[in-house]
């Protein structure tokens, strides 16, 4: 099954290769595209440019990531510990929720401005959006899965007359952690596309701004480059993410029957 | 059977309001169970044996009516720990062992260490899963998760066991297999143990005392000794005695 899995990837990676390097090559030397290399230039001149300004474009992307992950943490502290108290208190859950449904109504486009704005700096803006993102989802889904617990389950938390203390950390929180990751797996790239918006606000570094410039600037083999490493820091934030559910959550791994 | 009874119910009641409707589940129940006694509560579906069994274990309230275990409330027994009870789905932590799973409610007590692991070896020994104790419950079959469940029941030592249509999901071998087993540990520990179920046969292979509940509303319909001898074998249940024994039971059912 493994092996299946790994020919069925690289089949995978082979097949986008390939209809990327034949379509521009299809706009650049059958259609004679003039604007071909801004369109859809070669994904191996685009991994060239990369490597050949590596350290200005890897720079740039750690500013980016380095505020997208403290946003990260923080808004997913703050939406863990929203989720408890929410399932902890009916009345708090009651006040919390109208607001938290309120708040992903907002445009984050809309609000970026405002919070840069308040806070007048580029890396707490950063933070501060990465966190507002992230935080709803996981929120949202540590809350499914606080309340998914089965009664059986508690009741035998009960019937041992366990502390409310000891229901949380022996019953509640294990039970949410795969509900808690599908939230983080959601909230990752959220937000590192949270910091990348900030970025175009008119930041100094950080990869947003690589983009921006190099699109009005001309320069399309960087922004080629810059757009490639986005997609590629997003897709990786989730894979940190499914890593960290596969050491976490050893359980889940296997699921075949026992024999008797 | 002359002296004191361990567990007293008397005159319980139990009425649910269903959407403005009162639905009596249990009607005017009374029964004294003796200490080391194995009493089966049969019946069909919604006949009230498993609200009463839940009104034993204080997971739920009755209507009217008291129950007294020991001279106590089954909110003191609760209290002190004194029920193992053992759910109709095996009702594990997935996220425990077969090993952490046994050893919960010891943690939950604040069992010393040493103590908490002669116990669960002990115990994974008697439901015979050493090899398993590492595994997770759903690389386990649906019996030896039971198995898991009786072991967590009795690792707290309780005076009484409380069992709720343990076998129910299983097949009728495995079933059987368990009921043996069941028997076996019975033997060794000597609890109290009331035992919920739908299938003549199970409780007429365990139990010293069959107690019949009919439905609508429920209530004990018949109590029947059953006095086939102990230890009690595979081959007992194709004899004539097992067979009057069923028939009497099927026969005292009312209502159904």
């Amino acid at each position: 099954m493994k092996k299946n899995k790994a020919t069925a990837a690289l089949l995978w990676t082979a097949g986008v290769v390939l209809l990327w390097e034949g379509v521009a090559f299809f706009l650049a030397n059958i259609l004679h595209d003039k604007m071909a290399n801004a369109k859809l230039p070669y994904l191996h001149s685009i991994i060239y440019t990369i490597a050949a300004n590596f350290s200005e474009i890897s720079n740039a992307a750690l500013i980016t990531v380095s505020k997208a992950a403290t946003g990260f943490a923080l808004g997913a502290a703050a939406g863990i510990m929203l989720a408890v108290i929410m399932s902890i208190s009916k009345t708090a859950e009651k006040i919390a929720f109208p607001y938290l449904i309120i708040s992903q109504m907002i445009p984050v486009l809309g609000l970026a401005p405002i919070i840069f704005n308040l806070v007048r700096n580029m890396d707490l803006s950063r933070i501060i959006i990465a966190a507002y993102l992230t935080f709803f989802p996981v929120a949202a889904n540590m809350l499914g899965g606080l309340k998914s617990v089965e009664p059986e389950k508690r009741e035998l938390m009960y019937s041992y007359a366990a502390k409310k203390r000891s229901v949380y950390i022996k019953l509640m929180l294990p039970f949410s952690l795969p509900y808690l990751m599908t939230g983080l797996k959601i909230a990752a790239p959220l937000s590192i596309t949270a910091s990348i918006l900030v970025d175009m606000l008119g930041s100094k570094g950080g990869i947003g701004v690589k983009l921006l410039y190099s699109l009005y600037g001309g320069e399309k083999d960087i922004f080629w480059a810059s757009v490639l490493v986005c997609a590629a820091i997003g897709m990786l934030s989730c894979f940190i993410i499914i890593l960290a559910e596969k050491i976490l959550i050893p359980w889940k791994k296997t699921s075949s029957g026992g024999e008797e | 059977m002359n002296n004191t009874p361990e567990i007293t119910i008397k005159n319980v009641s139990m009425v649910y309001n269903d959407k403005g409707r009162d639905v009596t589940a249990l009607s005017n129940v009374s029964l004294e169970i003796q200490k080391g006694e194995f009493i089966s509560l049969l019946g069909p579906s919604g006949c009230g044996k498993t609200t009463l069994l839940r009104i034993i274990a204080d997971l739920l309230q009755p209507t009217s009516g008291t129950v007294e275990v020991c001279g106590k409330s089954p909110r003191e027994v609760r209290l002190e720990k004194k029920y193992g009870i053992v759910f109709q789905s095996p009702v594990l932590y997935d996220w425990r062992t077969v090993r952490k799973n046994i050893c919960l409610p010891l943690e939950l007590m604040k069992i010393d260490k040493a103590e908490q692991n002669n116990r669960v070896d002990a115990l994974l020994e008697m439901i015979g899963l050493e090899k398993f104790q590492n595994h997770y419950p759903n690389q386990l079959s649906g019996g030896m998760q039971q198995r898991v469940g009786i072991a967590r029941a009795l690792a707290i030592q309780p005076e009484i066991l409380l069992m709720d249509e343990p076998f129910s999901a299983l097949d009728e071998f495995t079933r059987e297999k368990l009921n043996e087993d069941l028997l076996r540990i019975w033997r060794k520990t000597n609890k109290t143990v009331i035992f919920v179920t739908h299938s003549i046969a199970e409780s007429v292979f365990l139990s010293d005392r069959v107690c019949v509940l009919s439905p609508h509303p429920g209530r004990l319909s018949a109590v029947v000794d059953i006095d086939l001898p102990r230890p009690r074998t595979k081959e007992m249940r194709e004899s004539p005695e097992f067979f009057n024994l069923v028939t009497k039971i099927r026969n005292s059912f009312e209502g159904v």
